[in-house]
């Protein structure tokens, strides 16, 4: 680039297309391709960030483990909200969190929900409170807002498969749905230019999400994957199984 | 050196305590009453001529009793000695608390500032022996004595009305014409103690410090328990909120005195006596705390949030706070920096939570040893500091979670019931991305199981957790989804 626009362009008052708001404090996600693209370079620190899910099961949880791992390893707290389905601890723990700083909130109202949702995020000790709740009302979404940006926590909505509302306040929303076996995120809304095209992760292969395996221990070798034909294949598989067990 | 506080109540109309028995005197009036002309040892007949509007209420020896020692709790935050001197007094030893609060004056309006807090006024003297202390205290001398030395110019010109004295002693004294500690101190101690009894002695040698004068050092009760009338009936649990905070406050104290932090405890709403007459039980709130605490804030915020969901029977007249669980709470070291705080403090956060929801709706999730999926892993109530640290899990050997931890993949949603997939897999094909895995297990408690596990991925995309239940035989065993690799 020619020196004297480079200079002109290092100005702060200039603002190109392309760029995003500064945020002031942020966490790596693990995803060097998914912080390009989020401002700031991470997922926000003091902010709500809404994820809407075509599907569920399409590694949704493990997007967020190595920056949940990185809070935690910085002494704050986890509080999950409302999950849909039992947060499985054994898994959790191979991927690295540490339990004892994941406090789950479950059988609770939506209301209570959402009140336990604003506690979390105002508390200072807590570094990351996840809420799947079908919250849509905009005041509602603006106090949480406002509640993560005081205490300082990364707010993470959780929209499921039917539950995407239009518009919402919070300065971060990412659609995620599954392709061709990849991750892919797709920037709806940010603080800076929009984005057309997804970003594509292949969540098995990037290191710090692998499919929940233990560290140290081998990957089960998997044949080439193959398509069930039931019944007639699935009774071949199991009947292979055995043989491997007598084996 | 001694201070010393003593403890009548205040409020805004005119205000009298009167004496029980046959001829009730005015034994205390408030600044509104003494206007008025009222005075101590008027007759009530006189008082009432005087202000017919008086608030007019009998004496309470108990709850004076109970203030001296709320006070005396109150000053074992300043100083590890303290002592009762009924009716109305504290001497507490403050010499070796001077440097800790930053000298005298600071320890002085730190006291003074926590005793009106609770609405008590005092009157502080300061004296090297605790004889002498309440000795100024009661003539109203708040000139500090600095040392022993001095002590004879401060208590010469004192009356010797002062001292509790023999029967029959104060009449000798007065016609022998001996009327300030000074001009007793003068005369020969034996002729004085012959003529006057050895009482006299006694105090003239404690308040001169000729004599060392040992005081049994007050103990805080061994459990806290405070009742609070109310002014008036209150039919909402938010005109609560005043009476909670102030048993609240004297909770802190007493656990503040007796190094404790209390873990569960317990506040009785009583009825009006009309109704407990007929039988209606007082409502109780109870709240286990997740740690030992005894911060103020938190135990009021946790104790509004809980009393915000009760739904009162009929109106409450009087509250009573007790702590039914204590467990020792070390001093500890404040951080230098904010970032040593942050995360040493989940528990307020986890008592707010459990404040307004379930105890068992907050909880913490343990992997276990087990090889069944549904078994290997449960959720622990956040209850007395429950989530044990990892170290500790290690020690004992029975939570291990390396040894919980799985070999093959699992998922990180695991579905409340497994779903029966029925003819789904028949009509798409999905992907078998790894297994099987056999697991079998369960025979001893009679939830046996005999599955095979797959990660499959659906057509859609998702990544799920399937098994073949084989339970019932060997190969034509159903399909269900169990989790999914969220």
């Amino acid at each position: 680039m020619n020196p004297a626009l480079a200079r002109i362009l290092a100005n702060p008052a200039i603002w190109r297309g392309g760029d995003c708001a500064a945020e002031p404090a942020c966490i790596a996600s693990g995803f060097a391709a998914l912080d390009a693209v989020l401002p700031g370079g991470g997922w926000p620190r003091a902010a709500l960030t809404e994820m809407l899910l075509e599907r569920e099961g399409i590694g949704e949880l493990r997007l967020t483990l190595p920056a949940l791992a990185r809070l935690q390893s910085e002494g704050r707290s986890i509080v999950w909200i409302a999950p849909p389905h039992r947060p499985y601890a054994p898994a959790l723990a191979a991927a690295g969190l540490d339990l004892s700083r994941l406090i789950v909130v479950h059988r609770c109202h939506d209301r209570d929900a959402l009140w336990a949702c604003e506690q979390a995020l105002r508390a200072p000790e807590c570094g990351a409170a996840f809420a799947w709740t079908n919250a849509r009302d905009e005041r509602v979404l603006r106090r949480l807002q406002v509640a993560a940006r005081e205490g300082r926590t990364w707010g993470v909505l959780w929209r499921r498969p039917g539950q995407h509302a239009s518009a919402t306040a919070a300065p971060l929303r990412l659609s995620l749905a599954p392709h061709e076996g990849r991750l892919a995120v797709r920037v709806l809304k940010r603080r800076g230019a929009g984005l057309a095209q997804p970003v594509l992760l292949d969540l098995a292969r990037e290191r710090g999400a692998p499919l929940c395996l233990p560290p140290g221990a081998a990957p089960i070798a998997v044949d080439s994957p193959h398509a069930v034909d039931l019944p007639s294949s699935a009774i071949a598989s199991a009947r292979r199984v055995r043989a491997r067990l007598r084996a | 050196m001694f201070a010393r506080a003593c403890a009548p109540d205040a409020a805004q109309r005119p205000f009298v305590v009167a004496s029980s028995g046959r001829h009730p005197q005015v034994v205390a009036a408030n600044a509104h009453a003494r206007d008025a002309g009222i005075r101590r040892g008027q007759s009530i007949t006189a008082a009432l001529a005087l202000v017919p509007a008086i608030a007019l209420r009998e004496r309470d020896p108990a709850a004076e009793a109970d203030a001296l020692s709320e006070i005396a709790a109150l000053a074992l935050a300043f100083t590890p000695n303290a002592s009762l001197v009924p009716p109305d007094a504290i001497v507490a030893e403050i010499g070796g608390s001077l440097r800790l609060f930053g000298g005298l004056a600071r320890l002085i309006d730190q006291l003074r500032a926590a005793v009106q807090a609770r609405g008590y006024t005092t009157r502080l003297a300061l004296a090297p022996t605790p004889l002498a202390a309440s000795l100024l205290a009661r003539a109203g001398s708040t000139m500090p004595v600095p040392d022993i030395a001095h002590l004879p110019d401060a208590l010469d010109p004192l009356p010797l009305a002062l001292l509790d004295l023999d029967p029959g002693a104060p009449a000798a004294l007065d016609a022998a014409g001996i009327a300030t500690l000074g001009d007793a101190r003068r005369l020969p101690r034996a002729a004085l103690a012959r003529r006057f009894g050895r009482s006299l002695v006694d105090a003239l040698d404690h308040a001169f410090g000729n004599r060392p004068d040992p005081r049994p050092p007050y103990r805080p009760p061994p459990r806290f328990e405070r009742r609070l009338p109310l002014i008036a009936p209150v039919d909402t649990v938010e005109a609560l909120g005043f009476g909670v905070n102030r048993l609240v406050n004297d909770l802190a104290d007493w656990l503040l005195a007796r190094g404790l932090g209390v873990t569960r405890i317990s506040l009785e709403l009583v009825h009006e006596r009309h109704l407990r007459e007929r039988g209606l039980s007082p409502t109780i709130v109870t709240f286990a705390l997740a740690a030992p605490a005894r911060a103020p804030a938190h135990l009021v915020a946790v104790l509004r949030e809980r009393l915000a969901r009760v739904a009162l029977p009929a109106s409450v007249e009087a509250i009573v706070l007790a702590s039914d669980e204590t467990a020792t709470l070390p001093g500890r070291n404040l951080g230098l920096l904010p970032e040593d705080e942050a995360g040493t403090a989940i528990v307020p956060l986890i008592e707010r939570l459990r404040s307004r929801l379930a105890d068992d709706a907050v909880v913490v999730l343990e992997p276990r040893a087990e090889h069944r999926p549904e078994h290997a892993m449960r959720a622990v109530a956040t209850v007395h500091g429950a989530p044990a640290s990892r170290h500790d899990a290690v020690m004992s050997g029975n939570a291990s979670p390396c040894a919980a931890l799985p070999t093959a993949a699992r998922p990180l949603w695991l579905l409340d019931e497994a779903r029966p997939l029925g003819t789904t897999l028949e009509t798409q094909p999905w992907i078998l991305r790894d297994g099987p895995e056999r697991i079998e297990s369960g025979w001893w408690d009679g939830r046996d199981l005999r599955r095979d596990y797959f990660v499959a991925e659906t057509p859609q995309g998702e990544i799920v957790w399937i098994y073949r239940d084989h339970r019932y035989g060997t190969d034509d065993g159903e399909w269900f989804l169990h989790g999914l690799f969220a």
